[in-house]
């Protein structure tokens, strides 16, 4: 009796074991096939930096995504809007971004991160349709 | 005085010989001795007024100067070319040998003390007579003794002659006496009766003394007639007679002045007091023409005698002798310069007296190398060869210690200081490229002292001075058509002396050195960042500089250095300014923050990315 009653615990423990690593298991699979929904722009491509480098001009019109901290504040204007240094590739690569005037209200500052969702115009230059923090 | 007029006879021998005969009295031809006179048959006999003593005007000699002035000429009696030559044939020549130098000094001194006016016998006189020949047998005696012996045998031989005449003339006088005996006798022995008077008888005694008187006429006429021929060649004789010896006396006279001016005063001695002796008459004056007259007496103030001739001679010798002892001991002061001036003086006068004859050639050699030294000097003078001059008068002042340098000094001093004067005036044309004026100054510089060391120096680089300026003007125009403010910048000693006369490119080197004083103030500063590690900003500090003077190569090099030690950043910014040149704005700004991120001071990185930010925002403030 004795030994029938530790053989049903000692299964309910393994069953036990079973279902928290099945859980782990399950919760690591969702992590990594289902990503956290923080960049709204994951379906936008990423801009290859040194194509941009190479030759804007290539690329107009595109709108690609890029992810960066804010390096620097080049120049500012109500009507335009800022033109902000943004490092990128791990601060390897500096981008001019132009943030436009729509996001006049937004802060932007000197080592913040932001996802930015930008069009290359007709001078090369990358402009800001949207963009969010990261 | 005697000097004087010594300096005034013996004039160059040559001379004497060829010009003496005219300033004696018309001497007829004869069988004179080898020195007898030449008569010039193309002037008239006794020096009319187209003739003159010894040719044309008498010597006058200035005893302050020591200048003779003849024929119209002068020259100092020291530095004459004849009398050097002749002055330094003597000091040359070896002394008279002794031997037979002494044997004929003594029979001339024989046949002198013979002849001594206190000693003279007519024994004296033929012992002396006959060691004429003797003494003429020697060379030096030149045969003169012979002359004069040959002259007082002529003049024995019209003695003799005049002896003869005066015979004839006792017979002639006899026989005029006794003619004029007979004259008278006859004369006597016819006397004319005295006629009587009255009728037919007057008639007839007139008849007979017309005939009477024509009797005695014809008996006296041979003896008057032979009377009359009788004083004719008394007369005669007496003419010929002393026409005879005043042209023996003449002769002896034009020998011993000749004697005298070939300054054979021994022969001149020896020939006067034959003379006395032979015409003891106390006639002693000298028959020479006005000129030779004139000689004398206005050197000496006597009228021309044998004793001035005489006195003068003995005088002379005297002299000589104190003259070859001053020399003497001249030298042995080493007082050169008065010992060969004292030497030259005494040859002048006493060629051939034995003092001078006999002087030693050793003491002879010194007063040559003296001599030599000082025609040297003056030829040296002459031809303005001052350097050369200037160390002969070095050494004459060292070896003579009475050598009076000051005036040569004073003439080579003077020379050189208006040479160097006109050569530093060519160098100053040559320096403001006035060209006249350095021609006329070189020339002038040469005309003073040709062999001027310093002028072949100075012309040369006066020369070689010219053709390098003028290439370095060509040189500096071309190195600015290229460009090369480097090249020019480093030889800007040579060009800024070139371009010294030259305003419009010493402006256009002004400006190339400026900007050169700028690109190397860019390099110490490169130099001087790189050496603090910091190698971008080395880089746009010489970058900077390289954007004014692409062409400097030294600025380049350091460029090119600093590139490779900063290559990210130079390649961000190249990136950047080759995109901005292509209007790329965004990769551009991008390459210009990427060179600000790699040099964060870089002056080029920020002022491309404000002027970018200004293309990008325009209205950016």
């Amino acid at each position: 009796m004795q030994m029938a009653r530790r053989s049903s615990k000692s299964g309910a423990q393994i069953w036990l074991i079973f279902a928290v690593i099945l859980i782990v298991a399950a919760f690591l699979g969702a992590i990594f096939i289902f990503p956290r929904d923080s960049n709204p722009y994951r379906t936008v491509p990423a801009l290859e930096v040194s194509s941009y480098l190479d030759n804007a001009n290539s690329l107009r019109g595109n709108v690609y995504r890029v992810e960066g901290e804010v390096v620097n504040s080049l120049a500012w204007s109500p009507a335009s809007g800022r033109l902000i240094a943004v490092g990128v590739s791990e601060g390897k690569d500096i981008l001019p971004v132009l943030v436009t005037n729509e996001f006049n209200q937004l802060n932007i500052q000197k080592g913040q991160k932001f996802i930015f969702l930008l069009e290359i115009d007709e001078n090369g230059i990358l402009k800001t349709k949207n963009l969010t923090k990261s | 005085m005697k000097r004087l007029l010594l300096s005034i006879l013996i004039c160059p021998v040559s001379f004497v010989l060829a010009q003496a005969p005219g300033s004696i009295e018309p001497a007829p031809a004869q069988s004179q001795p080898a020195a007898a006179p030449a008569q010039n048959s193309s002037q008239p006999a006794g020096g009319g007024s187209q003739s003159s003593f010894l040719g044309k005007d008498v010597p006058v000699l200035d005893p302050g100067s020591e200048i003779v002035t003849w024929d119209g000429r002068n020259w100092n009696i020291n530095n004459n070319r004849m009398f050097e030559a002749r002055f330094e044939k003597y000091l040359s020549a070896p002394e008279s040998a002794a031997g037979s130098d002494l044997e004929y000094q003594k029979i001339i001194l024989a046949i002198m003390d013979k002849m001594a006016p206190n000693r003279v016998t007519p024994a004296s006189t033929d012992e002396a007579f006959q060691l004429l020949p003797k003494a003429s047998e020697y060379e030096v005696d030149a045969n003169l003794c012979d002359a004069i012996a040959n002259q007082v045998y002529s003049s024995w031989l019209a003695r003799r002659n005049k002896d003869r005449l005066a015979s004839a003339n006792k017979s002639l006088e006899d026989e005029r006496k006794r003619l004029e005996w007979n004259a008278k006798m006859t004369a006597q022995s016819s006397p004319l009766e005295p006629g009587r008077s009255g009728g037919s008888n007057d008639a007839a005694n007139a008849e007979a003394q017309k005939q009477a008187q024509l009797r005695r006429d014809m008996e006296m006429q041979p003896i008057l007639t032979r009377l009359a021929e009788i004083n004719g060649l008394l007369k005669a004789n007496q003419l010929k007679s002393e026409v005879a010896e005043l042209q023996v006396k003449i002769e002896f006279q034009a020998l011993l002045v000749q004697l005298f001016l070939q300054r054979r005063f021994q022969h001149a001695v020896i020939g006067t007091r034959f003379y006395r002796s032979i015409f003891a008459d106390g006639d002693s004056q000298l028959r020479v023409g006005d000129d030779a007259r004139n000689l004398f007496s206005k050197t000496t103030g006597l009228p021309p005698t044998l004793g001035t001739i005489d006195s003068m001679a003995n005088e002379i010798m005297r002299d000589v002798k104190e003259g070859v002892s001053a020399f003497k001991y001249l030298l042995e002061k080493k007082e050169l310069e008065s010992a060969t001036k004292r030497l030259a003086e005494t040859f002048l006068i006493g060629e051939y007296l034995p003092s001078v004859r006999t002087l030693s050639r050793d003491d002879k050699r010194e007063a040559l190398a003296f001599a030599q030294s000082t025609n040297k000097l003056i030829s040296a003078i002459e031809v303005k060869d001052y350097a050369l001059a200037e160390t002969i008068v070095k050494e004459l002042a060292e070896s003579a210690k009475d050598f009076d340098s000051s005036k040569p000094m004073a003439a080579i001093e003077t020379a050189k200081t208006v040479s160097a004067m006109h050569i530093a005036k060519a160098r100053n044309a040559a320096v403001s490229g006035d060209r006249e004026t350095l021609e006329t100054e070189l020339r002038s510089a040469t005309e003073i002292w040709p062999r001027n060391p310093a002028l072949a120096t100075v012309s040369s680089q006066i020369f070689s001075q010219a053709d390098v300026q003028g290439r370095a003007l060509i040189d500096f125009d071309q190195l600015l058509g290229q460009k090369n403010y480097r090249q020019i910048f480093d030889d800007r000693m040579r060009f800024i002396a070139a371009t010294a006369m030259h305003p419009e490119k010493q402006e256009q080197l002004r400006e190339v050195l400026d900007r050169m004083a700028s690109v190397e103030a860019a390099i110490i500063r490169s130099q001087e960042i790189e050496k603090r590690g910091d190698y971008a900003g080395a880089w746009e500090s010489a970058e900077r500089a390289f954007k004014e003077n692409p062409d400097d190569n030294k600025l380049n090099q350091l460029r090119s250095d600093l590139t490779t030690k900063s290559a990210d950043f130079v390649r961000a910014l190249r990136e950047a300014q080759s995109l901005e040149s292509k209007n790329q704005a965004g990769s551009s700004l991008a390459w210009y923050l990427k060179a600000q991120k790699e040099y964060p001071p870089s002056e080029f990185a920020r002022d491309g990315i404000q002027r970018l930010t200004k293309v990008i925002l325009p209205d950016a403030s």
